[in-house]
């Protein structure tokens, strides 16, 4: 589903040059949860908005069902993140100005999902505050807001960079076992957190150092 | 969701910017609307001034008794075709606007009390202009067929609602329609009434004649008169040119004085109102990089994040445009009661200028937030997202 073959990116400060993709190759296929770990400024975020189409590597390739992401068309490789992709980060970025509903319906993409929100909401424990604007939501409620809003047009990836950085213990454990439903659904998961503690949902692992894999 | 309820959902958010920016097109509309308005009416007022002082130039048959003239006497008629000819003439550009004038002395109209009087008869033909330069506007006065305007003093004789009956020189006796009953102090109108050229034509028995023809709006420079003079009498050696009144040039420029202000006060608001809008729309766009971000994340194209930036400045300036229509005609009508002592109460709506509100205003602001509307579809959607 996902391969990338030799990737590389390098980040120029000034003259400080950081590398933070060094030749990576590997494969994620069709329902596998994949953990990426390691060190802060290891390249782990880099990773996932490569596999995103946002960053484009110096060197190397990345696929998706065989298809170079970053050959496409501008057209294109909006298509492929509006179909294909969902997006969890670890700041939320909620709309400041929709609701819970809203800032889930801003993913349909013009798709009536009425019947589909109000279970996921039921499911995450949001219906009773679908109404409410993300200022005035915990940041349990603000992450799995996020989640179905990354989930809720049915993209065969979730990318997930830091999904659980801001929450505690309990919201982490449900916003995870979401996740992992997702997961046990067929949706293929890449999940990048420092916190190794929820590698034993994945079912595959990946650990990055200065950019490279270990 | 639907793009349009996305940046209204945006505008109600960030109330303070949005204000700011919508304030900025009202103040621009309002400041436009106001001069332009208060323009008009001063071109209207000056016009009327005009007329009231007396004109720039008139034309007559040589050899006309001068004093007679001003006295109001009966002069030598020559054909009204002459005021044609002259507005067709291509050597003739001295003066603008041509009024073919029929103006005579009638010493017996009766009263409907039956008191007899001597008033004085103006029949106005449509006004001339030089068809081979640039279309004006019309200054002269416009008398349709049937009816009269009614001198101040005249008026009096007649009670509203009655018609104005005059014995012709064939002895038949013709109403004419009240159009209007004009206000004392207009001069020799006051004891007149004013018809429609071809209307006293048939009352007087002189079809096709006229004994003057008034010219408007001439802002000459020096040798004018002498230049006029020139280029009627190489028309027609019969007519004789003579200049009235230098107040009516005094009113004229400093109505184009007005003119120049409003031309330099309309660009200068405006472009100081569009330069506080791009940076406002630049801090906009600063303050929502993450949602821009995420947008892109999602898989928006870049045309639905110009539309949401744009498409803010367009209805900002929408509603700015027309709140400062509104505004502007409102400070116009205000002060203008203050200003002209005419045209006040012909202050009206320009509908014109609104139509032009509602399209220039919105496609400025969007103009103004083009460049921060490019900046939004350049951010880097990693970068804004990734940060903490």
């Amino acid at each position: 589903m996902i391969e990338l073959k030799n990737v590389s990116k390098e980040y120029v400060k000034g003259k400080e040059v950081f590398t933070a993709l060094k030749d990576i190759s590997f494969r994620i296929g069709k329902g596998d949860f994949c953990f990426v770990t390691g060190p802060s400024g290891a390249g782990k975020s880099t990773l996932l908005y490569v596999i995103g189409g946002l960053i484009h590597p110096d060197s190397g390739v990345a696929l998706y069902n065989g298809h170079d992401i970053y050959s496409m068309n501008s057209r294109d490789i909006n298509l492929y993140r509006k179909k294909n992709l969902g997006f969890m980060f670890q700041q939320f970025h909620l709309m400041p100005y929709l609701t819970v509903a809203g800032n889930i319906k801003l993913a349909c993409n013009g798709k009536n999902h009425a019947e589909k929100i109000r279970y996921y909401l039921e499911k995450c424990s949001l219906a009773t505050v679908s109404k409410k604007y993300p200022s005035e939501l915990s940041v349990g409620e603000k992450q799995r807001t996020a989640f179905i809003r990354a989930i809720i047009s049915d993209p065969e990836i979730l990318l997930a960079d830091e999904p659980t950085g801001n929450l505690d213990q309990l919201n982490s454990d449900v916003l995870m076992s979401l996740v992992k439903e997702y997961n046990d659904g067929g949706g293929t998961v890449v999940m990048v957190s420092h916190n190794r503690e929820f590698e034993k949902y994945a079912t595959r692992s990946i650990e990055l150092l200065q950019g490279s894999l270990q | 969701m639907n793009p349009i309820s996305l940046i209204l959902k945006e505008l109600f958010y960030r109330k303070v910017s949005s204000l700011i920016i919508l304030l900025t097109v009202i103040i621009a509309g309002t400041v436009s609307v106001a001069v332009y308005t208060l323009s008009k009416a001063s071109e209207n007022e000056t016009r009327k001034i005009m007329r009231e002082q007396g004109l720039n130039l008139y034309i007559f048959p040589k050899g006309t008794n001068l004093i007679d003239f001003y006295s109001v006497s009966n002069t030598q008629a020559f054909p009204e075709e002459y005021v044609d000819k002259l507005a067709e003439s291509k050597t003739f550009d001295a003066v603008r606007h041509l009024t073919g004038i029929l103006q005579v002395r009638f010493p017996d109209w009766t009263d409907p009390n039956g008191s007899s009087h001597q008033i004085v008869l103006f029949g106005y033909k449509d006004e001339a202009m030089q068809r081979f330069l640039p279309a004006q506007e019309t200054m002269g006065f416009d008398v349709e067929k049937g009816k009269v305007h009614l001198g101040s003093l005249v008026a009096r004789n007649i009670r509203e609602g009655d018609p104005f009956t005059i014995k012709g020189s064939d002895g038949i006796v013709r109403n004419f329609e009240i159009a209007k009953r004009l206000e004392e102090g207009r001069g020799m109108i006051d004891q007149g009434v004013a018809f429609n050229l071809s209307d006293l034509q048939e009352v007087l028995g002189m079809q096709g004649k006229i004994n003057k023809i008034e010219a408007l709006g001439c802002v000459c420079k020096d040798g004018r008169i002498k230049n006029a003079r020139n280029q009627v009498q190489a028309i027609f050696s019969d007519l004789e040119v003579t200049e009235i009144s230098s107040i009516a040039d005094a009113r004229e420029n400093q109505r184009l004085m007005m003119n120049k202000y409003g031309a330099f006060i309309i660009p200068f608001v405006i472009l100081s109102c569009l330069l506080i809008t791009g940076l406002l729309f630049y801090q906009n766009i600063t303050v929502r990089n993450r949602e821009i971000g995420l947008l892109k994340a999602m898989g928006k194209p870049t045309s639905g994040i110009l539309f949401m930036i744009i498409g803010k400045a367009f209805i900002l300036g929408l509603i700015g445009g027309i709140i400062g229509f509104f505004a502007g005609h409102f400070i116009a009508e205000y002060f203008g009661k203050e200003i002209f002592r005419f045209t006040a109460p012909d202050i009206k709506p320009l509908w014109n200028v609104f139509f032009y509100s509602i399209v220039l205003f919105p496609l400025l602001w969007m103009l103004a937030s083009w460049i921060p509307a490019l900046m939004a579809i350049q951010i880097d959607a990693a970068k804004t997202l990734s940060q903490e």
